[in-house]
């Protein structure tokens, strides 16, 4: 084998290289022919097999030659690849081509419920005026539930609560949360400022805006210098907090046997339908409930308020029926994200 | 109490509107519940006069009349009462009226003759009961004026608070009235021509117990006719919400309402000659004018003669002293009963009247003799009677005046207002409670048991009025000086004194669960603590499953069922001891509204009474069924099962550190006996399972699974931090370990062996699980895959062996359970 005979065959190859790789069809068969030219058992490798047998100084030559072949094939081999690899993404998007615009499947959503996440609203308003959450006992006793909040046996301030008695003599269920109170005042001294959410019962028949179960928000400041002027700050804001800041308070006379003096307080807001509503019950903490907690009148006040989460709920949502949270339809329940 | 506004005006002048008088009264605190205009729907109605009454040619029972109505034409009006006479002024309805009723009145034709119109009844215009004859009005009554501006009365109804008896009367609002306004108020008395015949004559009065009955007087009026009230008071009694009856008991309803001094007439024959005021003896009966018969308690004080309890004393007198038509004396009994007696007596019977009402709110003592001495006024205005000379009276009529003190600069503390002394003195005086400026003011009235000693000079003393029994405490004048005041006019301040040490919420860690389950797409749900005894049959937590710490934390089930008293029905007479059931519950009415899948929790309380009293627990309870998601197109939907459920409390155990374990079921009418387990762990505990097939909702699809755990700190817990370290370069290992497991062994108990033993790793799972050839029937052969953190120095293979070797031999022991093979690097 001389120079000129090998130097024939690359050139050759090199040709007979050009015609294969521009009929490749596929990628995958460029590669294969890629490889079978260019590889190390490929045909240039082959041919340069024979060099062994060259003179010395004719190596080199060769050397040349089969670099130039080599860069020639690959150079078409990745010009074919581009072509070929264009289309064949084409064919792939086609191919894989689906209808995206079907709805997906719908996950199951849950939610809080209404009542709990009320009270959360309450909690979070103030909690940011330092009151913390307490929760106190369902059964109750009566000394607790009435009589340390002022209400004493055979009063006829009783029948604002009907009440839920337990078998046992002297038991009861808390017909609302203000016995959370006491049990506050006794359990720590001032300054207090306490939020006491929890269910309450009461013997009282069912309609749209009554139930025997429902639950209350208590709240409870006592310190050195409260007033009733800071009730109606602390209130009005709550009242801003949960109907919005164009929400508007009415403070007005109230009785609760356990506040002196005692306020209602009424809240309107743009678009409430039916003008003030009464939304709690609030009052300077009696100086009788605070002698009961532990407290002395003489150097401490305070004062205390109460909500209905129901009617809260009701008039925030825009429920017509209590009845509705303990139904617990979810087609209802949905409604709340 | 409704109030009529011409009956106020007797007392005060009113010049504001209705609207203007509500509004400024629920400000100062006696809240409005309503107004109501009587009169509003007498639409075409005025007054008329008739000139002619002549018989109707065909018809015995009608009448021809001729009515001029003011200017206009002269109406001819065909009318069947027979109380009508030329001359009289009477309502008429104007073809195209509507009454009150609904009836229009058209232009008829009444046996052959037209008539334009009719005449009407009270009983028509819904004015009074008589629907006998025509309603005959004052001989002054305008011409042609609309009814209602004659006749019409506008209703506030004030809702009175307990503590202010006062204004359970006419003259107690007037009095507010008259503070807001300004208008001088003032009752005149009717004045009382008394007969010859002396009072007692005949009749003796004792009162066996002062304490109970601390005040008495009686009147005696004879020579009255028991007939109808005049149609004003009857109209004004309806006005009020009372019934008119007669005359008489009318007399007493009349004075109650106005004065607020309720008083009773006895039929003077049906009584003997001593009216005894005394407590009931034992195995007394009194049938009260609701023909109830009665047997009286021995501590019922009662109104008797000296053979029998004739009424139970302030709250409903008796049938057999009862004014009736043929009476022609009565006795009016006006007194002052003890209040805790007459409530705990109506209570006793059930028997809440409007006199019991005002007796347990306390009386003002003066009343007794001046409530008597206007009943009988009124009984010889409108019954033609004769009040016998004087009254007998048990008791001082005047009760001792009481002075109240108060620190002006301690109200002004309390209220957060700049009031000045003079100024809280001046509005105290516009409800009447005057300066006393003679009185030592040194001792102030803290709660009413205890009072302090004021620095000289800085308190003023004030005459209580006998109506206001309610003020007793320096707080109750500073309530008073801010309600005069106005509760708009006080300053809006936030409070900026001590704020209290930090205290973590309680509902930490509960709100956590909460948010994960919804947001897993579990519904929040809250139901009924009230239940049923079959609700509470179905289901109760021992008192062995949730144990140690964590019962301590979250309470601890057990005891018995709560029963009430007073159940308001057998459906919600008991508390829960389960939440399960109320879930169920919920479940089924969803079933109903058609949700054929869902999946629903609560975070509540169970209830219990036990040896050392009621206990409460939390429990955290979870109901699923049907599809877990909605799946694609392409494959199936995903149902609840038991797997899907456990996925679900592990996320919820991962809060509190928890891997939970599964235990042997438990035996139960709620949960299905082959497929249910009980969870355990240090951090959660409970039972999960399907509902019991025996349940009357249960079904086969959608198949219903429940469960209910307690969660360390679901109660008051907060989430703690904890300890991490850092992982080594090195990657975990994992050991899968193939089982062969006998019949009578749950993977429970091998699972619970593997923790026992090899405590080195990091998570345990279940990868395969088979039975059936060639396994024996009941066999079962077990993949678990344990992970290992190996350390950084690589050194832990040994150990790691040495545990599954001795998980090989402990398990065989303890299950009877064989391992096939270990693989793993």
């Amino acid at each position: 084998m001389d120079l000129a005979a090998l130097e024939k065959q690359l050139r050759t190859l090199q040709a007979d290289a050009a015609t294969r790789i521009s009929a490749a069809a596929s990628t995958a068969e460029l590669d294969e022919l890629g490889s079978s030219l260019l590889g190390k058992r490929g045909a240039i490798t082959e041919i340069l097999r024979g060099i062994g047998a060259l003179p010395a100084d004719d190596r080199p030559k060769i050397g040349v030659v089969a670099n130039e072949v080599r860069a020639a094939i690959d150079a078409s081999v990745t010009a074919r690849r581009v072509a070929l690899s264009a289309g064949e993404l084409l064919e792939r998007i086609e191919r894989e081509r689906v209808d995206a615009t079907t709805p997906g499947p719908a996950p199951r959503l849950g939610s809080l419920h209404p009542i709990p996440e009320t009270i959360a609203a309450i909690t979070e308003i103030m909690s940011s005026f330092g009151f913390v959450v307490a929760e106190g006992q369902e059964i109750e006793d009566d000394v607790t539930n009435f009589q340390l909040l002022n209400i004493p046996e055979d009063h006829p301030s009783r029948d604002l609560w009907d009440t839920l008695y337990l078998q046992e003599p002297g038991r009861l269920l808390r017909t609302h949360t203000s016995p959370g109170q006491i049990r506050t005042m006794q359990a720590g001294g001032p300054p207090i400022r306490v939020i006491l959410p929890g269910r309450c019962f009461r013997y009282e028949a069912v309609d749209a805006s009554h139930g025997f179960e429902f639950h209350q928000v208590e709240g409870l400041l006592v310190d050195r210098g409260a007033t009733l002027a800071d009730l109606k700050g602390i209130l009005d804001e709550l009242a801003k907090g949960l109907f919005g800041s164009a929400a508007r308070t009415r403070f007005r006379p109230g009785y609760y046997p356990f506040t002196e003096p005692s306020v209602a307080v009424d809240v309107s807001w743009p678009g409430s339908k039916d003008g003030w509503m009464t939304i709690l019950g609030a009052g300077m903490v009696h100086p009788v409930v605070l002698e009961n907690g532990g407290i002395d009148p003489e150097t401490h006040q305070g004062f205390a308020f109460g909500l209905g989460v129901e009617r809260i709920a009701m008039l925030r949502h825009g429920i017509p029926d209590l009845r509705a949270f303990l139904e617990n339809d979810l087609r209802f329940l949905a409604g709340f994200r | 109490m409704k109030i009529p506004l011409s009956w106020l005006r007797e007392f005060t002048d009113v010049q504001l509107t209705a609207e203007q008088l509500a509004d400024a009264l629920t400000l100062r605190g006696l809240e409005v519940r309503g107004l109501e205009r009587w009169g509003a729907n007498w639409n075409k109605m005025v007054i008329g006069e008739l000139l002619e009454v002549a018989p109707h040619p065909k018809a015995d029972r009608l009448q021809l009349t001729k009515v001029r109505i003011g200017d206009g034409p002269i109406l001819n009006i065909v009318c069947g009462a027979r109380n009508i006479a030329a001359g009289q002024r009477i309502p008429v309805a104007l073809v195209g009226a509507e009454m009150p009723d609904g009836r229009r009145i058209e232009r008829a034709e009444k046996m052959g003759i037209a008539s334009e119109g009719m005449l009407c009844s009270g009983q028509e215009l819904d004015a009074t009961d008589d629907g006998d004859g025509i309603l005959i009005l004052d001989a002054s009554a305008p011409l042609g004026v609309p009814l209602v501006d004659y006749l019409g009365e506008e209703v506030i109804d004030v809702d009175v608070k307990p503590n202010r008896g006062d204004l359970l009367s006419i003259l107690g609002l007037a009095r507010e009235v008259g503070a807001i306004t300004g208008a001088p108020v003032a009752y005149a008395a009717r004045p009382l021509k008394e007969g010859a015949d002396a009072v007692g004559a005949g009749l003796a009065l004792r009162v066996t117990d002062e304490a109970l009955a601390p005040h008495v007087v009686l009147r005696v009026v004879d020579g009255l006719k028991v007939a109808a009230s005049p149609d004003r008071v009857q109209m004004r009694l309806k006005a009020a919400g009372l019934r008119s009856i007669s005359n008489v008991v009318d007399a007493t309803n009349y004075i109650m309402l106005e004065l607020g001094k309720p008083t009773h007439a006895f039929d003077r024959a049906k009584v003997g000659e001593t009216v005894q005021i005394r407590l009931a003896k034992k195995g007394e009966s009194l049938e009260t004018l609701d023909h109830e018969v009665r047997s009286l308690d021995a501590t019922d004080l009662v109104v008797a003669d000296e053979r029998a309890a004739l009424a139970l004393a302030g709250v409903m007198g008796g049938a057999s002293s009862e004014v009736s038509p043929s009476t022609t004396s009565v006795i009016v009994e006006s007194a002052i009963f003890a209040p805790t007696s007459v409530r705990r007596t109506a209570q006793r019977h059930s028997l809440r009247s409007e006199a019991s009402h005002r007796f347990e709110r306390g009386q003002e003592r003066r009343l007794a003799a001046l409530g008597a001495d206007q009943v009988a006024a009124l009984l010889t205005e409108w019954a033609g009677g004769v009040a016998r000379s004087g009254r007998l009276v048990s008791g001082a009529e005047e009760a001792p005046v009481t002075t109240l003190n108060f620190r002006p600069s301690r109200v002004r503390a309390l209220l957060g207002v700049s009031l000045t002394d003079d100024e809280q003195v001046a509005l105290l005086g516009s409800i009447g409670i005057n300066a006393d400026t003679v009185a030592d003011a040194s001792k102030i009235a803290v709660t009413p048991k205890r009072s302090v000693s004021a620095e000289k000079g800085s308190a003023r003393a004030v005459r209580v009025p006998s109506w206001r029994s309610d003020l007793e405490i320096e707080a109750d004048l500073a309530e008073e000086v801010a309600r005069l005041y106005g509760y708009e006019r006080i300053p809006t301040t936030i409070p900026s004194a001590d704020l209290p040490p930090h205290r973590p919420s309680p509902t930490l860690l509960r709100d956590r669960v909460r948010r994960l389950l919804a947001d897993a797409g579990v519904q929040e749900v809250v139901t009924h603590a009230l239940v049923s005894a079959g609700h509470a049959a179905l289901w109760s937590e021992p008192a062995t499953l949730v144990t140690g710490p964590l019962a301590a934390s979250e309470g601890s089930a057990g005891g018995a069922s709560i029963v009430l008293q007073n159940p308001l029905s057998a459906d919600h007479d008991r508390l829960r001891q389960s939440l399960l059931p109320s879930l169920l519950d919920r479940v089924d009415v969803n079933l109903r509204y058609g949700a054929t899948s869902g999946a629903i929790f609560e975070v509540g309380r169970g209830y219990g009474s036990t040896k050392g009293g009621p206990t409460e627990w939390t429990r955290l309870a979870i109901a699923v069924w049907g599809d877990r998601e909605q799946g694609a197109p392409s494959a199936g939907a995903a149902a609840w099962n038991l797997d899907e459920l456990k996925r679900l409390l592990a996320q919820v155990a991962h809060l509190v550190g928890e891997r939970p374990g599964y235990g042997a079921s438990i035996e139960s009418a709620v949960l299905h006996p082959g497929i249910n387990a009980v969870i355990t762990g240090e951090r959660v505990a409970g039972v999960l399972g399907e509902l019991h097939p025996a349940s009357p909702i249960w079904r086969d699809e959608p198949r219903i699974l429940l469960a209910e755990v307690a969660i360390a700190g679901l109660r008051a817990g907060r989430v703690a931090a904890t300890h991490v370290s850092l992982p080594p370069a090195t990657p975990p290992v994992t050991r899968d370990i193939a089982l062969l497991i006998p019949a009578a062994t749950t993977v429970g108990q091998v699972v619970a062996v593997a923790r026992e033993t090899i405590t080195r790793a990091t998570a345990v799972e279940l990868f395969d699980l088979f039975d059936g050839p060639p396994l024996a029937p009941g066999e079962r052969s077990a993949g678990l895959r344990f992970t290992f953190q190996p350390t950084a120095t690589g050194a832990d293979d040994e150990a790691i062996a040495a545990e599954l070797a001795a998980f090989e031999g402990a398990v065989l022991r303890a299950c009877g359970a064989r391992v096939r093979g270990v693989e793993g690097q």
